[in-house]
């Protein structure tokens, strides 16, 4: 396939914008998708051209295949950015595309029918001889066969609702004389729930971290792994700081997640970008647990800590070309954070924050990155995801990234929505999160705990008094009346204009 | 000039000077301090008092002073609210309001049902994400404001508890 000389992005956000930015590097021009919010956008703004979509919902316009591929027709596009997330990981899209010759840049759709459904993925996984976490695959018949098996694989296990999820139908059994209620338990909830009673158990992984590995492969059977991201820093299962590289992963383990996490991706024919997620328990044990057939939100972080480009690798890859780089040369330098801007209120049920943001102030400084969908004067629609922007803070040291990240956050500022800005520096100061003492259940017991004095008594009560009140009567004198006054400049201006 | 404010919970008595100046003697309850004070653009002020220089920012009915969000609001210590204590108690019909703009896609209860504090009432979905609202108190719902699929704005009162 020749150049990719047009890359229409579909999709929106900081992502549209990251992807448009490579473009633009690589001499590519670029189209933008919108719905009707989303005319006034960063990633419209950001585009050589832009073709509207739709109404705001979703459904009726970033999903719409059909009307993307005819706006890459009308665009004269020759190739697709799905993004992550809207029709990212849909086989009959990526499909859609090779039928109309247009490039998808992503793996084709019969790699991603096996490794993006999550029992054909496991049946991969198990196949390129990939741990997993140890449990039944069929429902359990009754107490006695949960004791069997429970028994085979070792306590402590997790009895799971087959139809289930949300934590409905679920029990912790540490033992075989907990066995006959828990199972009882989560199968009436699970009936209730679900309407099927129908449990299976799984070995419990105590503190679990969720560590993924990064892959690249391109079309002439290459592919390599580009370290691995921290994401055990969640809520409610969403990620909301990621780190690269893992404090738990050393060069070893790093090499056995990642071998088996290629031989995966080549098992199933994986081109371009693709990540592969893993349970690591407490003895540094992993075991599969999905594969992300597409760019990462948390990408950022791998680039900062390799020195590569994914998006651009992808779209090289996407074109034919071969990996630009071997297994051997890709190095591990220095860590990297990434935390997640939300629009939403900590203080308040973490609701979600839409509208107009009135002000934004964004950090600089050395390693310092931003990747914004957003700006002053923005509406943020209630139709889509709450993320606004991901910071990024790299440093040659763990310790030197959170220092950075600190500084970087107490020079953000959004106005006129509620943000979870505040909430990272909790993290960030937090004791165990500093000694890497983190998993997946982390955020939720630090989020459990009452913040202490010390977070809160950063500044006096009375100092926040005085503020309040000199905002609410305005009598603090404006920068160009002090300027006046203090300048020797303008003094020393006055006296010349005085002397003529 | 008295400004009298609700900071972050607590009810306070604060004087500042009522013409402009850059050192400025304020006091909190009768505690003094000198500030420095430079509005840099509207919204936006640098404070600097005993040498420690803050930025602080104006959000509405809210401040952001290094890194932390304080809500305030003026009362007048006259009226009656502010005598009686202002808050509402826990007699008497309380609403249920949306704190977020969004779509009503579920109902959890209805009128005449009986709720404990901090049962779903009702599902407002925004931004992808479901979010329940909860009774603020125990009782009945008296009053069901929206149906399954309106649309809300902030503020709006959704059901009321009594």
């Amino acid at each position: 396939m020749g150049e990719i000389r047009k890359v229409l992005v579909a999709n929106r956000g900081e992502i549209a914008v990251r992807v448009m930015r490579a473009c633009r590097e690589m001499g590519i021009r670029t189209v933008a998708v919108y719905s009707d919010v989303d005319r006034a956008a960063l990633h419209v703004l950001a585009a050589d051209e832009a073709y509207r979509l739709g109404p705001a919902a979703a459904s009726e316009s970033y999903l719409r295949g059909e009307l993307i591929l005819e706006a890459a027709k009308l665009s004269g596009a020759d190739a697709i950015h799905p993004g992550y997330g809207f029709l990212s990981e849909n086989a009959d899209f990526a499909d859609a595309c090779a039928e109309a010759g247009v490039v998808f840049i992503g793996p084709p759709g019969a790699a991603m029918r096996v490794l993006g459904s999550k029992t054909k993925a496991r049946q991969a996984a198990d196949r390129a001889g990939m741990p997993r976490v140890p449990g039944s695959v069929t429902g359990l018949g009754s107490v006695e066969e949960a004791v069997r098996v429970a028994g085979e694989i070792g306590y402590p296990v997790m009895l799971k609702a087959a139809a289930g999820g949300g934590g409905k139908g679920m029990r912790a059994v540490w033992g075989a004389g907990e066995m006959g209620s828990a199972f009882l338990g989560a199968s009436s909830e699970a009936e209730r729930s679900f309407g099927s009673g129908e449990v299976y158990l799984e070995k419990l992984i105590e503190r679990p971290r969720h560590i993924e590995i990064q892959l690249m492969a391109d079309q002439h059977g290459n592919c390599v792994y580009l370290g691995e991201r921290e994401c055990s820093v969640q809520r409610r299962h969403q990620k909301v700081i990621e780190e690269a590289p893992s404090a738990v992963v050393g060069p070893a383990l790093r090499k056995a997640m990642g071998e088996a996490a290629v031989r995966l991706a080549l098992s199933a024919g994986y081109v371009n970008a693709g990540t592969v997620e893993f349970l690591v328990d407490e003895a540094r044990n992993f075991y599969f647990l999905e594969m992300n057939t597409r760019l990462q939100v948390e990408h950022p972080v791998t680039e900062m800590v390799t020195g590569l480009d994914l998006v651009k690798m992808q779209i090289r890859v996407a074109q034919g070309e071969p990996l630009p780089v071997t297994q051997d040369q890709i190095a591990i330098r220095g860590h990297a954070i990434e935390c997640r801007i939300y629009a939403e209120d900590p203080e308040n049920n973490f609701f979600p924050s839409p509208g107009l943001i009135t002000a934004l102030r964004q950090p600089g400084g050395p390693g310092i990155r931003e990747d914004c969908a957003v700006y002053a004067g923005w509406r943020v629609p209630l139709e889509y995801d709450p993320m606004l922007s991901k910071l990024v803070a790299y440093g040659e040291t763990r310790e030197v990234a959170i220092e950075r990240m600190l500084g970087a956050l107490s020079e953000y500022f959004v106005g006129g929505i509620r943000t979870n800005v505040g909430l990272f520096r909790r993290i960030l100061m937090d004791e165990g999160f500093r000694t890497t003492a983190i998993d997946t259940g982390y955020l939720e017991r630090l989020l459990a705990e009452v913040p202490s004095v010390v977070e809160q008594a950063e500044v006096s009560e009375d100092l926040a008094a005085v503020v309040c009140a000199l905002f609410a009567v305005a009598s603090a004198p404006r920068v160009e009346a002090v300027a006046e006054v203090s300048s020797g400049w303008a003094v020393a201006g006055r006296r010349e204009g005085l002397r003529a | 000039m008295t400004v009298w404010l609700e900071v972050g919970g607590k009810k306070v008595r604060v004087e500042v000077p009522a013409a402009e100046g850059a050192d400025l003697v304020c006091s909190v309850d009768g505690r003094e301090m000198v500030v420095n004070a430079c509005v840099l653009e509207p919204g936006v002020m640098s404070v600097v008092i005993d040498g420690r220089q803050v930025r602080c920012l104006l959000d509405g009915d809210a401040v952001v002073i290094g890194g932390r969000r304080v809500a305030f609001s003026r009362f007048d210590p006259r009226s009656l609210a502010a005598r009686r204590g202002g808050a509402e108690g826990a007699d008497g019909p309380r609403p249920v309001k949306a704190p977020m703009p969004g779509r009503v896609v579920r109902l959890a209860v209805a009128v005449g049902d009986a709720v404990e504090q901090g049962e779903a009432v009702v599902v407002i979905e925004a931004m992808k994400m479901q979010n329940e609202l909860k009774s603020p108190k125990a009782g009945t719902v008296v009053r069901l404001a929206v149906g399954v699929g309106d649309t809300v704005g902030v503020g709006d009162v959704l059901a009321v508890i009594e």
